[in-house]
């Protein structure tokens, strides 16, 4: 209030003599324009509606009671009826009336996230993506550097495992798209009868190592042989420059194979791991019949030696003899083989500089920098899908925020309009 | 009236009112809240309604509402008797929409004053004449006008109900008693 606004003084003048007298009851303002306000302002309260008696005190009395259920109404009924506990959740009229907004605004913020999700869906086990899932059916199995496997991922083969799966070296042999190893030559036949299977396996291995960090890996290599009772048949080592490399062909003991596989592929980053196999039971078999048959045949060709009349006889038994020895130094030579053949796997590991650089660069060796990499690409893919959410989630909450805030107002226009 | 029923006055007084009804006892507290303003909640529904029995089932109707909503009362919202009074405006516009067609604003009033014995004739004239005055402000004002007087809320308690500043509640508020004041003269 100011001097220079009489009509705002007025009002206020006014406004405090009608509160003045509401409160103590008299008009006595100076002013005779604000006595009569102040009259006017008692005669409005003296006027006022006064409840009847006996429904003050039946509605006090239900005040006392806490609102209980009044007699021939529904709820009543219902309380009789032994309705208690639907009445008991009984919701206030109004109330879902309010809820709408709010579950138009939790709905909103729902969908989209149910949708994000389903559409991200989660990892199906395929061989599909960086190769971290199993893949049973595939002989083939690469895997890229620094990838979900990554280094000391020991290959499995125990197909199926939901790691890096080899199929069963049992399996189909000479399977695989691009084969490092040329499987051996088929055999005919499979000996059906024989329990004792004889398989040839041959593993090949990439791995990925810094070039810094190829003769390590090379000793290691053949320490790993070494230490699992095989024996390095070849290697090749070529340190700096461009072919930085090596090759090596391993034997290790087919009962040492997933363990030596296991240790080997800790060295370094697998790159790709290529497998076959190849029953050999049939001539294995067959050799052994062979030799079996030809002992046999040099027993009974030594009894008519010696059973030999005359000097031809004698001669041409010897010279059957020494075709029979040979053969049977031939199937011996042949059963040794084969028996190599299957107790040693062979493995050929090919060792390859990786493109990344030294390892102080970031790489096979880098495990604390590769888990900082994966880390740091979780958090990417985490945010970019948060911001994908928050781009769906943002501009319908805001429409839920608008309807909400325009709801009440609304409401009270269309309450209000019974006074127009 | 009987000393149980004993209409607030005062303004003012609704601005020393418990702020919280969830401590103690609630159905006593809620009871408090009914003495102190049972007949002013009555007398607006009442001013509203213009009908007796409509303005009961109204105001029992507020009441039992409020009740079962006392959890919701936040007493940073303004003061329990605005929350109340405002509780007890929606019911009865709710009300004024459904009978609308039978019972309009501009309708006859019914008689809800009951004449005191010695009620004396000056009085009465007087009183006719205001009614008379009140029939030709429209619905809005003669809300206004029972929030203050058959209501007894202060200015800002108005505010909070109607949704407006206080000031904005007393220019109207003058504004709609000086044109009544007029209309008195007509």
């Amino acid at each position: 209030m100011s001097e220079r606004d009489p009509g705002t003084a007025t009002i206020e003048r006014d406004l405090t003599a009608i509160d003045d007298a509401l409160r103590t009851g008299a008009a006595a303002h100076d002013d005779p324009l604000a006595r009569e306000l102040q009259e006017l302002a008692l005669a409005l309260q003296a006027d006022s509606p006064e409840p009847d008696r006996g429904f003050a005190e039946q509605l006090g009395a239900r005040v006392e009671a806490g609102f209980p259920a009044v007699g021939g109404s529904v709820r009543a009924r219902a309380q009789s009826a032994g309705a208690g506990i639907a009445d008991r959740f009984r919701v206030a009229p109004g109330s879902f009336r309010r809820l709408v907004p709010a579950a138009a605004v939790i709905g909103g913020l729902l969908l989209p996230v149910v949708l994000v999700a389903t559409l991200i869906g989660p990892p199906n086990g395929s061989n599909e993506g960086d190769g971290a899932g199993g893949g049973g059916g595939a002989v083939a199995v690469p895997e890229e550097a620094g990838s979900g496997g990554g280094r000391g991922e020991a290959p499995d083969l125990q197909a199926g495992s939901g790691r890096q799966a080899v199929p069963d070296l049992q399996a189909v042999p000479g399977a695989g798209s691009t084969p490092a190893i040329a499987p051996p030559p088929p055999g005919a036949g499979f000996a059906p009868g024989e329990r004792a299977r004889k398989i040839e396996r041959s593993i090949g291995l990439e791995l990925e190592a810094p070039a810094d960090e190829l003769a390590r890996v090379a000793d290691q290599v053949t320490a790993v042989t070494n230490r699992h009772g095989g024996f390095v048949l070849s290697s090749s080592l070529s340190t700096g420059g461009d072919a930085a490399g090596g090759d090596f062909e391993l034997r290790i003991p087919s009962n040492r194979l997933r363990p030596a596989l296991r240790d080997l592929s800790g060295l370094a980053t697998v790159r790709s791991q290529t497998q076959s196999g190849r029953d050999v039971t049939r001539e294995h078999v067959t050799a052994k019949d062979r030799l079996q048959s030809a002992r046999a045949e040099r027993r009974s060709l030594l009894r008519r030696l010696e059973q030999a009349d005359t000097d031809e006889e004698a001669e041409a038994i010897r010279r059957r003899l020494d075709l029979v020895a040979g053969e049977i130094n031939g199937l011996r030579a042949q059963l040794r083989d084969l028996r190599l053949r299957t107790d040693y796997a062979i493995v050929t590991v090919a060792l390859l500089a990786s493109e990344n650089g030294s390892s102080e660069e970031g790489g096979a060796g880098a495990t604390f920098d590769d888990a900082l990499g994966d880390a740091g690409d979780l958090l990417l893919g985490t945010a970019g899908i948060l911001i994908r959410i928050l781009a769906l989630l943002l501009p319908l909450a805001l429409i839920g925020l608008l309807l909400w805030l325009a709801a009440g107002p609304l409401r009270r226009r269309r309450r209000e309009s019974a006074l127009a | 009236m009987s000393s149980t029923l004993v209409r607030s006055r005062y303004v003012s007084e609704a601005l020393v009112e418990p702020l919280t009804l969830m401590a103690g006892s609630q159905t006593e507290a809620f009871a408090d809240l009914y003495a102190r303003t049972f007949p002013r909640v009555y007398a607006y529904v009442a001013s509203l309604l213009r009908d007796r029995a409509a303005a009961e089932d109204v105001t029992a109707q507020a009441f039992e509402r409020a009740y079962r909503k006392r959890r919701s009362y936040r007493a940073g919202r303004g003061t329990m008797d605005a929350w109340l009074f405002g509780i007890a405006r929606n019911a009865a516009l709710d009300e004024l929409r459904r009978r609308k067609r039978r019972a309009g604003l501009e309708g006859d009033p019914e008689d809800l004053t009951r004449p005191a014995p010695d009620d004396q004739a000056e009085l009465a004239l007087r009183r006719e004449v205001v009614r008379a005055a009140l029939a030709g402000l429209d619905g809005r004002e003669r809300d206004l006008i029972a929030l203050k007087f058959a209501g007894g809320l202060s200015n800002a308690e108005i505010g909070r109900i109607l949704g407006m500043s206080e000031s904005a509640v007393g220019t109207r508020l003058h504004r709609t008693i000086t044109k009544l004041r007029e209309a008195c003269h007509e």
